[in-house]
């Protein structure tokens, strides 16, 4: 079955892709560069990176770049901070006596348009203590909030979700 | 009254346990065969877990009768669902974005980690086993986030019975070479510590791995079916 060229690249980008994440768990799990270890670890990665590549041709993960690397970079760093920052907020509302909650569910809006992106977004605001995504239904996202501060569709967007969706956007552009 | 007699009875319970403990020497040994193992199962098995040189190797006929026992429940859950088995394909709610998308981002990492664990099962804590039962969770994800996908029966069969001719063959190859007894070790031993060591060990280890992981995804197939 001929291929078109770009589907190949895909395809031999995913392979690539899937091979250096299991090297990289392997020896992260092996914790030893000896040969015997490498060359075990670089066989199973081939065997399974060949066999199930195609699973991670759907999740759209996009070329490697600089600018991607930076922006990955740059994107835990912000996760991280608003992870703390979330939790903080939330253990204030556990500990004030009055309790300053308004718990409902609001609907967002995402311009990201592959389904990995679309899961580290929604995975992002169920980290951030506070927010919860209940599911993903074409471009929308369903989000339980525990202080609802806007139940408008696009405040709600740029309160929760573009804090981490300016840097998916950037990474999966 | 009551309240005498339970005093009683807990005191007589007391005394026994006591006494009971009190004969077990604390800290020493209680058997000489662990003994001869602890003191002995490096340099015999080349094996630098002592568990595993115990299971697979002292002990591989052990191994060979639970492996089958594991089988046998198999094939009996397969005997009893499939009687019931509804041919007709219903049609199942897909999974939500997250969980099919994180479905097929971490099976084969896991597939990995299992593999792992029943690769370096003579140096570490695990073996085939628990890589095999983390394989088989690879599974039992892609049954919840891939709703709809099966596995096929015949590669799960297939796998399964070559994981245990590997054990069987190994095994009774060393009846013929080795010590003339089923099991014997004698692949070389390799450098303690590495991977490539412990003879026979790591062979077997991985046909269980094999055969357990596709084991249990066949258990999990067939509980999928009947609940559908």
């Amino acid at each position: 079955m001929a291929k078109t060229a770009p589907e190949a690249s895909h395809q031999r980008r995913n392979f690539f892709y899937l091979f250096f994440i299991l090297l990289i768990i392997w020896l992260a799990l092996t914790s030893s560069f000896h040969w015997q270890e490498f060359s075990v670890g670089i066989l199973l990665s081939l065997i399974l990176s060949l066999i199930l590549s195609k699973n991670y041709l759907k999740l759209g993960l996009p070329p490697i770049s600089l600018k991607r690397i930076a922006f990955s970079i740059a994107f835990t760093i912000v996760l991280f901070i608003e992870i703390v920052k979330a939790n903080l907020d939330v253990a204030y509302r556990v500990i004030h006596p009055k309790m300053p909650i308004k718990p409902g569910i609001v609907v967002i809006k995402t311009t990201l348009k592959q389904d990995i992106a679309k899961m580290i977004l929604a995975n992002s605001i169920t980290l951030t203590p506070g927010t919860f995504t209940l599911d993903i239904l074409g471009d929308t996202l369903l989000i339980h909030w525990i202080n609802v501060q806007s139940e408008n569709m696009d405040e709600a967007t740029k309160i929760i979700g573009e804090r981490f969706e300016k840097y998916l956007r950037v990474i999966f552009s | 009254m009551r309240a005498i007699i339970s005093l009683f009875l807990i005191s007589v319970l007391a005394w026994g346990i006591a006494t009971a403990l009190n004969e077990i020497p604390f800290g020493a040994a209680k058997t000489k065969v662990g003994e001869y193992y602890i003191g002995r199962g490096k340099e015999q098995t080349g094996a630098s877990n002592i568990v595993t040189s115990v299971v697979v190797n002292y002990r591989g006929f052990d191994t060979l009768g639970e492996v089958t026992v594991l089988f046998v429940a198999a094939i009996g859950l397969g005997a009893v669902l499939a009687t019931r088995r509804k041919k007709e394909k219903r049609d199942v709610e897909p999974a939500s974005l997250v969980l099919y998308t994180g479905c097929r981002l971490l099976f084969p990492l896991i597939l990995l980690f299992g593999a792992y664990i029943f690769i370096h099962g003579h140096l570490t804590p695990g073996g085939g086993f628990q890589g095999g039962a983390v394989v088989a969770s690879a599974f039992v994800l892609v049954y919840l986030g891939c709703r709809g996908r099966r596995i096929s029966e015949t590669a799960s069969k297939t796998v399964e019975s070559l994981g245990g001719l590997v054990f069987i063959v190994v095994g009774l190859v060393g009846l013929a070479v080795g010590g003339g007894y089923f099991l014997s070790n004698y692949l070389p031993k390799g450098e303690l510590n590495s991977l490539f060591s412990a003879g026979i060990i790591p062979i077997i280890y991985i046909a269980i791995g094999f055969k357990v992981g596709s084991e249990l995804a066949g258990v999990i197939d067939h509980l999928v079916e009947e609940s559908e």
